[in-house]
């Protein structure tokens, strides 16, 4: 086996889980239609059990891979919840600006969240539906501020008017990318021949033995319901 | 039949119902193999009294969250000044259902199976009344909060794809992929919104009659159909991603052949060795 040197500033991939939470009909299948279909439907089935997709973006010297979980909002799901964050390292909290109730549930997910996940979830509070202003029940600053209480970003989101998504995702990358090398943090980190790197490896130059090639190569968009 | 709204369990009313039942009889056809028409005439007055009761703002809200939501491509649930949107009748159904049921009440899911009922049936009564006794009879306590049996059915079908598909079997968990990711909305929907509309008929012509080992059949024979693939898949990803599009490959399209694999392709399923893997998957459920 041949021993290869990697450039320290060559691209390695980073794979991540996002995993969208929320209540009912606050929006989740449409934001995550926004940002990896790029469309707005009027027809948006509810979401039963979960949905899958995956989207890949390229930031700095990282690609990364978001395994995107969109997931049921009906509170009887929520058995089922575990299953879709288990090893997420992102989660996106949705609520809807115009129900005060769906901002009150993400305090039960926030709960649920510290008390399950054990590795380092990076948590981003959307409020959806900006778009509907004249029917605003949870104030921006209230949410700000909220979500600064519990260390995660905030964004307010507009599905149908293609605003404040690509941004909160976006940040989220940043994100990932900057703990992403600490150690112990759950996020899959590949090298440039597509395979595992060491913690020891993980921020310094790297040296291999393996070159099997980064053969994967899905960018698909997948319904789980 | 000297009483019309009996039917005799037999194997020439199985093979029927197998072979699809004629569009124009399903309605008559549902209503009497499941009993749902006897059911109705014992309680001649229930359905009106149900109609005339208000329930609780939540659960109404719930419901109505989802109306709008409900195929929203068929026109004949949109909402329009011209025609009578099924929005109305469906939330009629689905409140009835939940006053009935409160152990139930309303989870997703019911507003598809519900919907794809008012294409078929055309009346309310008629539907609340299968619905009735499809949640009390044929799929029992699948649509109650807790999901225990639903999760139960889902593990049951990994058990089902152990002993008929090792291989798979074994690829899958290597993989990290859990059956409840898997088969949730196909059960919970019994494949409406999931499979082309003909198939699903042709499906619950067979549940309707046979209950729901019927369902396992459906998805241990999408799994059995698209083995190799499976086998070829190298991340969680892409396996994933290929058992969800298997629902609308050319297979399901042509109902009567799918119907002929699922009666086939998976072998002997002695309802006894089924009803013995639930019974043990739903004591291991959390």
């Amino acid at each position: 086996m041949s021993t290869m040197e990697c450039e320290v500033d060559t691209n390695r991939t980073i794979e991540a889980k996002i995993v969208l939470l929320g209540s009912q009909a606050v929006g989740k299948t449409s934001v995550v239609i926004r940002y990896v279909g790029g469309m707005f439907s009027k027809h948006v089935s509810p979401t039963i059990g979960a949905s899958f997709f995956t989207y890949k973006l390229t930031l700095d010297k990282y690609r990364i891979k978001l395994q995107v979980w969109d997931t049921a909002g009906q509170e009887r799901f929520r058995s089922m919840a575990p299953m879709y964050y288990r090893k997420a390292n992102a989660a996106m909290l949705v609520y809807d600006i115009t129900c005060k109730d769906s901002y009150y549930d993400i305090k039960d997910w926030v709960k649920e969240l510290k008390k399950n996940v054990e590795t380092p979830i990076v948590m981003c509070l959307l409020g959806n539906k900006r778009d509907l202003e004249h029917k605003r029940r949870v104030s921006a600053s209230e949410a700000q501020e909220y979500a600064k209480s519990i260390g995660a970003f905030f964004f307010e989101t507009s599905a149908l008017f293609n605003t404040g998504i690509d941004e909160a995702f976006f940040q989220m990358a940043q994100e990932l990318v900057k703990i992403c090398e600490m150690p112990n943090s759950g996020i899959r980190v590949l090298n440039c021949h597509g395979t595992d790197m060491e913690e020891s490896e993980l921020g310094s130059s790297i040296k291999l033995s393996n070159t099997k090639e980064n053969a994967q190569n899905v960018d698909s968009e997948t319904c789980l319901c | 039949m000297q009483d019309k709204t009996k039917v005799k369990h037999n194997r020439k009313m199985k093979r029927f119902c197998r072979k699809g039942i004629p569009a124009e009889y399903r309605p008559v056809a549902w209503m009497t193999l499941t009993n749902a028409e006897s059911r109705m005439k014992m309680s001649p007055n229930l359905y009106r009294d149900l109609l005339a009761r208000s329930i609780e703002p939540a659960l109404e809200e719930t419901i109505r969250l989802d109306l709008h939501r409900t195929f929203p491509d068929n026109i004949h649930f949109r909402s329009s000044d011209d025609f009578e949107t099924l929005q109305v009748p469906l939330y009629n159904i689905l409140k009835c259902i939940a006053l009935k049921n409160p152990h139930v009440g309303y989870c997703q899911g019911l507003n598809f199976v519900t919907g794809l009922l008012l294409l078929i049936i055309k009346n309310e009564e008629k539907i609340f009344w299968l619905m009735d006794t499809l949640i009390t009879e044929i799929l029992p306590d699948f649509y109650n909060p807790n999901m225990k049996a639903l999760k139960a059915e889902q593990e049951l079908l990994g058990q089902i794809v152990k002993w008929k598909l090792p291989d798979v079997h074994d690829h899958l968990r290597i993989l990290g992929v859990p059956w409840a990711l898997i088969g949730t909305k196909w059960f919970i929907c019994m494949y409406a919104d999931v499979m082309p509309v003909e198939t699903v008929l042709r499906i619950w012509d067979c549940v309707f009659y046979e209950g729901s080992k019927v369902l396992q059949r459906v998805a241990i024979t999408l799994i059995a159909l698209n083995k190799e693939k499976i086998l070829a898949c190298k991340d969680f990803p892409e396996a994933v991603d290929l058992i969800q599009k298997s629902v609308k490959q050319p297979p399901c399209l042509h109902c009567h052949n799918f119907m002929m694999h699922i009666f086939n392709e998976p072998g002997s399923f002695p309802r006894s060795r089924i009803n013995s893997l639930r019974d043990t998957c739903f004591s291991e459920v959390t």
